[in-house]
């Protein structure tokens, strides 16, 4: 692993492509897999001209499809190295064979994803749908709602990952264009801190011609299971790993996220929204416009969603009167006939004493932004809900109906 | 049923299940304002051009070349006129230090900028009105004690400032260095006359013939005017001090081009001619002295070599086509004769050092050389001549006393152009008199108004690196060269040597012309601007506008800004124009922007209706 010259803490004005390119710069990466696609082609630009100009000493390599692309990230991780991948959209599930191999593996890569509708037809605006879509692989996954927060998180998730009580990969998601594009101040920590903070990556058995080990052989029935039980394991238990990084991370870099549902205006709440992503920055703004107006209104923002922290999410949603989950992806023909999302909250808070009533919104989808209008739409639904005390329909098309 | 009572507005209707119809442009932009996708804003930050800058009088020499190129003279010959008074003579005379700065001078052969400046300057001497006017008067009065550059510069811009300015010279006619220095055959003396001419046209007074210390005292200035800026020049000559130097034949450079000039002359120089001095002056005078019948001239030099001789590389190579010999390293000792100048005496000689300021080496004991001649002409300079100075404005030296405003002591006296240069070591130049006699100008309206004389402050960002600039632009094309008189016949006559440029030349040459880091209109991030974020109200200098909503700052306009004016600066820089996400889709002009009003309503609807 090459080192990285010193450089001292700095705020700059990027976009998320580029604050997940300085990420993998701070982070120190081998091996970086590129293929492109909008609409996060910037961050592999980006590292390009970072290894073009002799910033960052790293193995650039421009794969002929992402499933190439994933494969040699996979290849590259097994040979020991720290490994910078990433995709949008279509191309996200292009490489969907790889998915369980890398987790199977128990290699730490890391994916950035930019998120893109899939198709049909060609649409460049963002939805969760490509990354939520691979969600029970295995691999740490979670959405950032700016570019600082996309920074931070992928040192913290490569700090989770190669955790040797972890060993897993992990997708670092942030919302095509209103992350990946919008620029937002960045600050960019000192050399010496990230070093503190993300020892350098040592796979405990690499491919090594000195050391002979096979990674991947074709396996007996009989010894899947163990496997899959292993890597079960090593997700449950990253949720310890994920805490201790977030407390780490805050003590080293002073800025503290809540690793699994950051809250906003929830204190007296009674009427929340939960979503992903980075809708939460206009939700921030709407609700801080409906508290003007004296509504009860607040957010629940979900930060990581594999491992899913159910015994959280029913924490803090038993609370509320009503729950409005923006879906901001497709799961056609799901409990909600909505958005997948909506299925999760309702699991976590089945064993709830106090369960809040939970209402679908079909919101954000196609790259469309969720403009105040829609906010307070939504939230005349949820405390019209909250005054007849039940749902009078369980999913909204936000924009679509009366 | 999640889809029960909902309904497609028409305006997203499909044509068929599947089918969708392709967005329009219009509606693409107006869905995004792109403008918060930017970290680095396009700016038009126009840099000091380097010839502006080297100009003794920072001429706005960008500026004018480039309204030359769009045929607009008149405006030109305005531009020049606000730093220089007479275009005419500085482009004939300047030594030009505009084309040594010149970027072009790096990337094929500098633009004849002295050229264009005279074609300029002749289309002025034509006006029957000049564009200049003077200004609203003040009521307060003004003398410029002497006529040369500094003076006519001096006096010219208080006139245009509103002073009533009146110029006291000592010789005959009006026009000092400019008059008595430069040889008819490279300044015309009717274009001076014409350039004096002007001057008056401004309400400038000139009294000739009237010479401070002996026909107005000290006192007299003081009384009779409200401020005086005294630009007396350099006028005696200084001399070799060498044996014999009084002999009868001996010549002094500047009284012998004096002479010629005024028409006053008595001089019948011999066959053959020695000229003392390596600068501009002894050029001239070399030169002078074959049109005035002598022979064979030989300039002799302390200096080893041509290259370490204080002169114009121009002037000394057509110095030399004329047939003048060049003769180093060698010092005048005695001048030999009986009565009337026979030889001259030579030692070895070594010179080191800057001008002004140049131990010579005289190598005395070594065996000497004589050079027969029929004259010697002594140009090695000259010195002020300020008796009539009152003690406390002189220092030591013997040379005035003054700040670096030019002003003496707390009193509205003022020095400028070659006696306030003294012992600047900067050689001291026509242009560089123009520029001192205008900052002197100035700084003493700004004392007369009663404010405070500060230097400059602002960092001036002067572009000097071609990788500032787009250099592809920018075909190779040689330099429009002026044609000359043949060399042959040329030392015949008193008649110019150089010729001025055509129109066409003139702006042929003017449009080979970088505009080196300002925005000269030439539309080109209009064109390459990927998307339609560049508005252009008006075809004129810095009247484009960013669209800083739908800017994404891909840097295309800034990387193929010919001329380096276009910048990146970092967004951090900005707090205005900037859309940040928090407010993206609430705020801002295209689709989001127009319901931002109903929104707010919507927002009313929302808190009363629940």
């Amino acid at each position: 692993m090459a080192m990285l010259a010193e450089q001292k803490k700095r705020t700059v004005r990027i976009n998320g492509c580029v604050a997940s390119a300085q990420a993998a710069k701070y982070a120190d990466v081998d091996v970086i897999a590129a293929y492109p696609i909008r609409p996060y082609t910037a961050t592999m630009m980006a590292l390009a001209q970072m290894v073009a100009n002799g910033e960052l000493d790293a193995e650039y390599i421009v794969a002929d499809s992402e499933h190439s692309q994933l494969s040699i990230a996979h290849g590259a991780a097994s040979s020991g190295a720290r490994v910078f991948t990433g995709s949008s959209g279509v191309g996200v599930q292009f490489a969907y064979e790889l998915y369980s191999p890398i987790s199977g593996s128990r290699m730490p890569v890391q994916m950035m994803i930019a998120d893109r509708t899939l198709d049909p037809p060609g649409d460049f605006g963002s939805e969760h749908t490509d990354a939520l879509s691979t969600r029970d692989m295995g691999w740490i996954m979670g959405w950032s709602c700016d570019a600082q927060e996309a920074f931070d998180n992928h040192l913290i998730a490569y700090r989770i990952g190669e955790d040797p009580r972890v060993l897993l990969p992990q997708m670092v998601c942030q919302d095509g264009f209103f992350v990946s594009h919008i620029t937002g101040d960045v600050e960019l920590p000192d050399t010496g801190q990230v070093n503190e903070f993300l020892p350098p990556y040592k796979h405990p058995y690499p491919l090594d011609p000195r050391h002979p080990v096979s990674h991947g052989p074709q396996i007996m029935p009989e010894q899947g299971p163990p496997l899959q039980l292993e890597r079960a394991r090593a997700m449950e238990e990253s949720m310890a790993v994920i805490e201790q990084a977030h407390d780490e991370f805050a003590k080293i870099f002073g800025r503290r996220y809540d690793p699994w549902v950051e809250e906003f205006m929830t204190d007296d709440a009674e009427v929340v929204f939960f979503l992903q992503g980075a809708h939460a920055v206009t939700a921030r703004f709407a609700i801080q416009h409906m508290r003007d107006r004296g509504l009860k209104v607040g957010m629940a923002r979900l930060r990581t969603i594999r491992p899913y922290p159910t015994d959280r999410v029913k924490e803090v949603l038993s609370k509320f009167k009503v729950v409005g989950v923006i879906e901001t992806n497709m799961g056609l023909g799901s409990v909600s006939s909505g958005g997948s999302l909506y299925a999760e909250v309702c699991a976590a808070l089945y064993e709830s004493q106090k369960r809040p009533l939970v209402l679908s919104f079909m919101a954000g989808m196609g790259g469309e932004a969720i403009v105040l209008k829609e906010f307070y739409w939504m939230t005349e639904k949820m405390l019209d809900a909250q005054r007849r005390g039940k749902i009078e329909k369980r999913t909204h098309w936000v924009g679509f109906e009366e | 049923m999640s889809t029960k009572n909902t309904h497609i507005p028409e305006w997203l209707t499909v044509p068929f299940a599947g089918i969708t119809p392709a967005p329009t442009q219009e509606k693409g932009q107006d869905l995004f304002p792109t403008g918060n996708w930017r970290s680095i804003r396009p700016v038009y930050r126009d840099k000091l051009p380097p010839c502006n800058n080297a100009c003794g009088t920072n001429e706005k020499i960008q500026g004018y070349l480039d309204l030359v190129k769009r045929g607009k003279y008149l405006d030109a010959y305005a531009l020049i006129k606000e730093d220089m008074p007479f275009p005419s003579v500085t482009g004939r005379v300047c030594y030009h230090p505009c084309e040594q700065a010149c970027n072009r001078g790096k990337y094929d052969e500098a633009i004849s900028i002295r050229a264009v400046e005279r074609f300029l300057g002749d289309l002025g001497q034509t006006l029957t009105n000049d564009v200049v006017k003077p200004g609203k008067s003040n009521g307060k009065k003004v003398a410029v004690v002497g006529s040369g550059p500094a003076g006519h510069s001096a006096a010219y811009q208080l006139a245009r400032l509103g002073y009533t300015v009146t110029i006291l010279e000592k010789s005959p006619k009006a026009g000092g260095l400019n008059r008595g220095g430069i040889p008819d055959w490279v300044l015309p003396q009717n274009v001076l006359d014409r350039e004096i001419e002007r001057l008056e046209q401004l309400g400038v007074t000139i009294k000739t013939s009237v010479e401070v210390g002996k026909d107005v005292t000290w006192d007299d200035l003081k009384k009779n005017y409200d401020a005086c800026v005294l630009a007396v020049g350099l006028t005696e000559p200084n001399t070799v001090r060498a044996e014999g130097e009084n002999k009868n034949g001996v010549l002094y450079g500047l009284p012998f081009l004096r002479d010629i000039g005024m028409g006053t002359s008595k001089v019948k120089l011999g066959a053959r001619v020695a000229v003392i001095g390596g600068g501009n002056t002894a050029i001239d005078c070399a030169r002078e002295a074959l049109r005035q019948g002598a022979v064979e001239v030989t300039m002799i030099t302390v200096e080893g070599n041509p290259k370490e001789m204080p002169a114009s590389p121009e002037d000394l190579h057509d110095m030399l086509e004329e047939g003048v010999e060049l003769m180093h390293g060698r010092a005048v000792t005695a001048v030999l004769g009986n009565g009337k100048v026979e030889a001259c005496q030579l030692h070895k000689a070594r010179f080191s050092g800057a001008i002004n300021a140049s131990p010579i080496t005289v190598d005395r004991d070594a065996s000497s050389e004589h050079f027969a001649v029929d004259n010697i002409i002594i140009a090695i300079g000259q010195h002020a001549s300020l008796n009539w100075l009152p003690a406390e404005f002189k220092n030591e030296r013997g040379t005035i006393k003054m700040d670096k405003f030019g002003r003496l002591g707390d009193t509205n006296f003022f020095a400028a152009g070659d006696i306030a240069q003294v012992g600047s070591g900067q050689p001291l130049m026509v242009v560089n008199a123009v520029g001192d006699g205008k900052r002197v100008a100035f700084n003493l309206d700004k004392v007369m108004r009663g404010e405070k004389l500060q230097p400059r402050t602002i960092p001036v960002d002067v572009i000097f690196d071609l990788n500032r600039m787009n250099m592809t632009y920018f075909p190779h094309f040689p330099r429009v060269q002026q044609e000359m008189l043949p060399t042959k016949t040329r030392t015949k006559t008193q008649d110019e040597v150089i010729h001025a440029f055509t129109e066409e030349q003139a702006v042929e040459e003017a449009n080979r012309c970088f505009s080196c880091g300002t925005c000269n209109a030439c539309d080109n991030c209009y064109l390459v601007c990927p998307e339609p974020c560049i508005a252009r109200p008006e075809r004129s200098n810095g009247m484009y506008k960013i669209l800083v909503d739908y800017c994404k700052g891909c840097r295309v306009c800034i990387e193929e800004c010919p001329t380096g004016c276009l910048e990146g600066v970092p967004e951090l820089d900005f707090d205005t124009g900037v859309v940040r996400m928090d407010t993206a889709f609430a705020i801002s002009p295209g689709l989001h922007g127009r319901q931002a009003e109903e929104l707010r309503n919507l927002g009313d609807r929302a808190a009363k209706n629940i």
